[in-house]
């Protein structure tokens, strides 16, 4: 079953081809990676997909319902999340981080503390509850910034490199959170160069070259 | 009276608790509070448009408002006298030597100054924090409060330095305030009337008020500008 169906999704930028999408399929549950050189436009496609940024032309289909870019409509951006390459967490508690997608949904306190910390214990955070986000380590930013995606139960949820600059021990538990968001039904797009990442089971390769998918 | 006598005077007044003294000090900063109260959500929610929004006329608001920085306080009360005295367009409303006409000359001193470092707060903001929240589901109210919040040391900091300019300025209040005693006449008009009638005494006891208050909200300013740069 179709989860988003994109037709004809462009982005230029100083008549640059950022990208040219003919026809793009993504199925519930799935999960897929995004591949190609730096530049092929893997974060773009990314960007525009979670309506951070608007292509110059396009249309889609989630789950059957159609959508455009201008504006990107916001029963759409609660169906899915984006997590940056280096993710930004908001100068506040951790806990307020994974909550920040809850309360922008409505979701009431009782519910949502009980949410938080399922998702502390998932992204198992929580001996480090107490320390400002700043002060965590790459490889806990990334947790955090997974726990926060994960909290929300996205439909569709777009990775940027998430293993990117991380170290053996982070990198592994980084792919260890991926595996298991994946086995939760959501549909992963992940933009990655991690081999790891690339060789999980059932995740199908999208290879993007010079801003279209030829595979 | 030699300016050691005249400081042992100023000290035993200040301690005393003089009456004048201190009710000077209560207009003034009671103007001053009630002008921040008012310029605050002005200029934030001002400087967060201009740096969130484009629009035709952008470039100029912010050039103008840059340039409305440097504007001398003194300008800004004959502007506002003009306005509010007996011939102005607001003559009827009789504001001209009351507090709250003083209270309207420190808003637009103040205003300028909110305005062009809240702008540059948000606009130095981390541009990853708007896309963040955007990613999360959040709409355009939450995304302001959140960037707001992000760069609250920054803000504070604007704060602070707007509140430094207007609670020491002298020529918008001593035009539009008339410098009555106990009721439009503050700490900066009153130590130049003190000062002019060669009541040191009274001069320097509320120029130490005035220099606690700069010096307090000074080190406030340089708290939130190293607190925004961690």
């Amino acid at each position: 079953m179709s989860l988003l169906v994109v037709r004809s999704l462009a982005k230029s930028l100083a008549r640059r081809v950022l990208l040219a999408i003919d026809d793009l399929n993504l199925s519930a549950g799935k999960s897929y990676v995004l591949t190609g050189e730096n530049g092929s436009g893997k974060s773009t496609l990314l960007r525009l997909l979670a309506g951070i940024e608007a292509p110059d032309g396009g249309s889609g289909c989630f789950e059957g319902r159609p959508f455009g870019w201008k504006p990107y409509p916001d029963w759409l951006r609660r169906q899915l999340t984006y997590v940056h390459q280096q993710p930004y967490l908001f100068h506040s508690s951790i806990a307020d981080n994974i909550a920040y997608g809850l309360r922008a949904r409505g979701v009431a306190r009782g519910e949502r503390e009980r949410l938080v910390d399922d998702a502390l214990s998932w992204a198992r955070l929580r001996h480090l509850l107490d320390t400002p986000p700043a002060r965590l380590s790459g490889g806990e930013k990334q947790r955090l910034a997974l726990a926060r995606a994960w909290v929300l139960r996205p439909k569709l949820l777009l990775l940027d490199e998430p293993t990117a600059n991380l170290d053996a021990d982070s990198r592994q538990q980084t792919i260890e959170l991926l595996r298991t968001f994946g086995s939760s039904g959501t549909t992963a797009v992940i933009a990655c160069h991690d081999r790891d990442v690339i060789e999980l089971p059932d995740m199908q390769r999208l290879d993007l070259v010079g801003g279209r998918i030829v595979q | 009276m030699g300016l050691v006598d005249a400081t042992q005077a100023a000290l035993l007044l200040l301690v005393s608790g003089d009456a004048e003294l201190w009710g000077t000090v209560g207009v003034s900063l009671s103007v001053t509070l009630r002008a921040m109260l008012i310029a605050m959500p002005l200029g934030i929610a001002a400087g967060y448009l201009l740096a969130t929004n484009d629009f035709p006329g952008r470039r100029l608001l912010i050039i103008v408002t840059q340039g409305l920085l440097a504007s001398p306080t003194v300008v800004v009360g004959l502007i506002l006298y003009l306005l509010l005295s007996r011939q102005g367009i607001f003559g009827e409303l009789q504001l001209l030597f009351t507090q709250t006409a003083m209270v309207i000359g420190q808003v637009l001193i103040a205003l300028p100054v909110l305005v062009a470092f809240s702008l540059s707060a948000i606009q130095g903001a981390d541009p990853r924090a708007r896309e963040t929240a955007l990613a999360l589901g959040a709409g355009a109210p939450r995304i302001a409060w959140t960037l707001l919040l992000e760069v609250r040391f920054a803000l504070m900091a604007a704060v602070c330095s707007a509140f430094g300019r207007i609670v020491s300025e002298i020529g918008c209040a001593l035009m539009v305030g008339g410098n009555i005693a106990g009721v439009t006449r503050n700490m900066p008009t009153a130590i130049a009337l003190e000062t002019s009638k060669g009541d040191f005494a009274q001069g320097i006891a509320l120029g130490i008020v005035l220099l606690l208050v700069a010096l307090g909200i000074n080190s406030a300013f340089a708290f939130f500008q190293g607190e925004s740069r961690r």
